[in-house]
């Protein structure tokens, strides 16, 4: 019967001052194949070690097969859940047969008696993992492949129902990547082991995995078949980048590519942008905007401003300003003629204040001329001005056509969209 | 000792001869060290040799030497077995008891009771204290180790406490020293500089009792020290009670280092080196390698003393100088050679 192996339930967890799951709920059935994805820093190594009993969750309950994980004794907790490391470092000269060895510390005797059942677990692992030949060599010596094979090995000597994986094959070259995918496809298939595999590979995930868990800042955002997570939308606004998701018409697999569309896109743009920027509040955008291929321009900033140095440490085109002064009028010449230049008008997330406001009658004078002009939104918070004025204004651009944005990746999809039209 | 191609252990058609050649290894180790503890026997102030046993002195100089070879095969064996815990505990070739102020902690606590105590409470509390110092060290060096990590301190940051408590415990010993009555600090300052003249039947009895209860309980954890080889979290995932098997491996290795440093002051090296040279000949396997270390170290420090007591007779040199005089180059000649089989370096 089926039944659940590893249960999340509304489960929290992190560290002494940092909170890295918030409230993550889900399943994982015995003898899934289960592919946890998500960008760097999400969580999903928390997850893991949650999972494991290594982290206490700080609200809620995660069950291996039906019991709390926290109340399992180790050595049984052992025999339920195996888990492989990114990479296993070990600082002394241990040959592949003492570490595989490792797998049977829990059920090693008070006298330090090794069974012949422990014996046969261990020779039986290193057969399958194709280790039994490296048996006497140093695992310090041995290539990342064979290291990460002599791991699995160790974990697989546990006889574990379940194994989670944790980044474990992502450095691996393409053979050896394939060899231990394929060795945890047979398991799987063969001993209806649960595989819970962390990975960054999304095409192989979705090729090889039941189901798929997205993750996203410490949040389970999607869970599902492959073709249901694998959501172009879904995984653009997690991985913050244009992602594309096709069927290779051969095998029927989904394949997620992204960073060869941008560069062909450098290419062929020749779009200028005018971002009006402060306070550190154009970084990003400048960065996204170049690699996306604009021709970017920007100002009127203060001298002394982050965005200012940053403008010059891209190269981008830029109009200073004095620190402590107002902004003149060779300045403000000197940013409509950029402004004449460009198709799109930015506006950041910058505080207005009385010293910057005359950034945003650079955008009104923008609009007036035809530009697209894209602003922030939530102007409100950020008006400093005295009587609201940069409210007052911004209310108007938005009446007059100017289109708001929320996060830098609708930016990036809006300006692709004003760019084709 | 055996010479041995190690690219023969490696290769894995010679598995079996490798096994058979590691087996005579230790056949070979066990009869150099009976020959090492006779000719120690031999060797001493009033002589080389057999001293006439008809003669009353001569019986009253062969039981004083039997009585040096029995403290110097405690203390070494406790301060080998020792450093091959801390060593395997903190996954760091540098790991020994005085790095992690357990032996200053010790002597600090050895210290006090000498100048302080007096009468039997010297003799059998000796030890007591010390290893009650030596563990309130080892907590306060956890503690500040622990500071401003999230649990669980890393081994650099309990290196680093451990060094600087260290310093602190031995400028505290040096105040004690500089304050005390003439008979004390000659009293401490022979302790200090280490020595195996034997002391009182009631402490080496209880020194032989908590030695080799500390040596029992290490080789009891050993396999479980191996896990803890590949980290905490590692052996946690393995089923093991990582944090239970590391504060009980260090509480015995603290134990080990305490009562010999009680019983014979401080002696260096020997918890630092000997644990190495027997890692680069056997193998890091710790189930093989306490039992070993236990019996090099102890070995080593009696051949070192009975050199201490014979070499510029009838003065005696502290036989610290000779561990580190005499052994220093003969191990890193070894080490050099044979690093690859203890550890990646």
């Amino acid at each position: 019967m089926e039944q659940a192996a590893l249960t999340f339930r509304e489960v929290s967890a992190g560290y002494k001052h940092r909170k890295v799951l918030d409230n993550v709920s889900f399943s994982v059935r015995e003898g899934e194949f289960v592919s946890l994805i998500g960008p760097n820093g999400c969580g999903k190594s928390t997850l893991l070690k949650t999972a494991a009993a290594l982290l206490k969750p700080l609200s809620g309950l995660v069950e291996l097969f039906g019991q709390d994980v926290h109340r399992i004794k180790p050595a049984l907790r052992a025999s339920l859940l195996g888990v492989v490391p990114q990479k296993i470092e070990s600082p002394m000269a241990f040959t592949v047969s003492q570490i595989v060895m490792n797998g049977r510390i829990s059920s090693i005797g008070r006298w330090g008696t090794i069974s012949s059942r422990d014996h046969d677990l261990v020779e039986r692992s290193m057969i399958y993992t194709d280790v039994l030949g490296l048996r006497e060599r140093y695992f310090t010596e041995l290539s990342g492949g064979e290291q990460q094979r002599v791991a699995l090995a160790m974990v697989l000597a546990q006889d574990p129902k379940i194994i989670m994986l944790d980044e474990s094959i992502s450095h691996l070259d393409i053979n050896h990547r394939q060899e231990v995918l394929q060795i945890l496809m047979n398991l799987n298939r063969e001993k209806q082991m649960t595989i819970l595999l962390v990975s960054h590979d999304l095409s192989l995930s979705a090729s090889i995995s039941d189901r798929l868990l997205l993750m996203d800042s410490g949040r389970l955002i999607k869970a599902g078949r492959p073709a249901e997570v694998l959501d172009p939308e879904i995984l653009s606004m997690v991985y913050k980048c244009d992602l594309r998701v096709q069927q290779d018409p051969y095998t029927g697999y989904l394949q997620v590519s992204g960073a060869v569309d941008s560069l062909n896109r450098r290419k062929q743009l020749n779009r200028n942008v005018h971002v009006i920027a402060g306070g550190g509040s154009g970084i990003e955008l400048y960065r996204r905007l170049l690699i996306e291929g604009y021709e970017v321009t920007t100002g009127v900033l203060n001298r002394l401003d982050s965005d200012a140095e940053a403008a010059r440490a891209l190269n981008i085109q830029v109009v200073l300003e004095q620190p402590f002064s107002p902004v003149g009028s060779d300045a403000i010449a000197e940013a409509l003629k950029m402004i004449d230049n460009a198709d799109t008008v930015i506006l950041s997330t910058v505080p207005i204040g009385s010293g910057n406001l005359v950034n945003l009658e650079l955008a009104s004078e923008a609009l007036k001329r035809g530009k697209t002009v894209l602003l922030a939104k939530g102007i409100a918070d950020r008006d400093y001005t005295e009587g609201k004025a940069a409210l007052q204004i911004v209310t108007k651009l938005m009446t007059d056509g100017a289109v708001g944005w929320q996060s830098i990746q609708e930016l990036m999809l809006q300006l692709h969209q004003h760019s084709h039209s | 000792m055996v010479m041995q191609d190690s690219e023969i252990c490696r290769d894995n058609s010679f598995t079996g001869r490798s096994s058979l050649k590691a087996g005579l290894r230790i056949v070979l180790f066990f009869a150099a060290l009976l020959l090492l503890l006779a000719l120690s026997m031999l060797l001493g102030p009033s002589g080389i040799g057999i001293p006439d046993l008809q003669s009353p002195s001569g019986s009253a100089i062969l039981s004083l030497r039997f009585s040096r070879l029995l403290m110097g095969m405690m203390t070494g064996a406790a301060l080998s077995a020792s450093g091959v815990v801390f060593q395997a505990l903190l996954r760091n070739p540098l790991a020994e008891p005085y790095v992690l102020g357990v032996s200053g902690g010790a002597g600090l606590g050895a210290t006090l009771s000498i100048l302080g105590g007096s009468g039997l409470f010297v003799t059998l509390g000796l030890p007591v204290v010390a290893f009650i110092a030596a563990v309130l060290t080892l907590m306060l060096v956890y503690l500040i180790a622990s500071q401003g990590s999230s649990g669980h301190p890393s081994v650099y940051s309990l290196i680093l406490s451990g060094v600087i408590v260290s310093s602190i415990c031995s400028s505290v010993i040096m105040f004690l020293v500089s304050t005390a009555s003439v008979e004390g600090m000659h009293n401490v300052i022979w302790w200090m500089l280490g020595s195996l003249q034997p002391v009182s039947s009631g402490q080496q009895l209880l020194s032989a009792a908590l030695i080799f209860g500390g040596l029992v309980g290490i080789w009891l954890l050993s396999p479980r020290l191996n896990a803890l080889a590949l980290g905490r979290e590692m052996a946690h995932y393995q089923g093991l009670h990582a944090d239970f098997v590391l504060v009980v491996g260090l509480l015995f290795a603290t134990l080990l280092a305490a009562t010999a440093v009680s019983l014979s002051g401080m002696i260096g090296f020997v918890g630092l080196i000997v644990p190495h040279v027997m890692r680069a000949f056997f193998g890091p396997d710790n189930r093989k390698l306490v039992p070993l270390a236990a019996l090099g170290g102890g070995t080593f420090l009696v051949v070192c003393d009975a050199l201490a007591r014979t070499l510029l007779a009838p003065i005696e040199i502290p036989v610290g100088v000779v561990t580190a005089l005499a052994g220093g180059p003969f191990f890193l000649i070894i080490l050099q050679r044979r690093m690859k089989q203890a550890w990646i370096a």
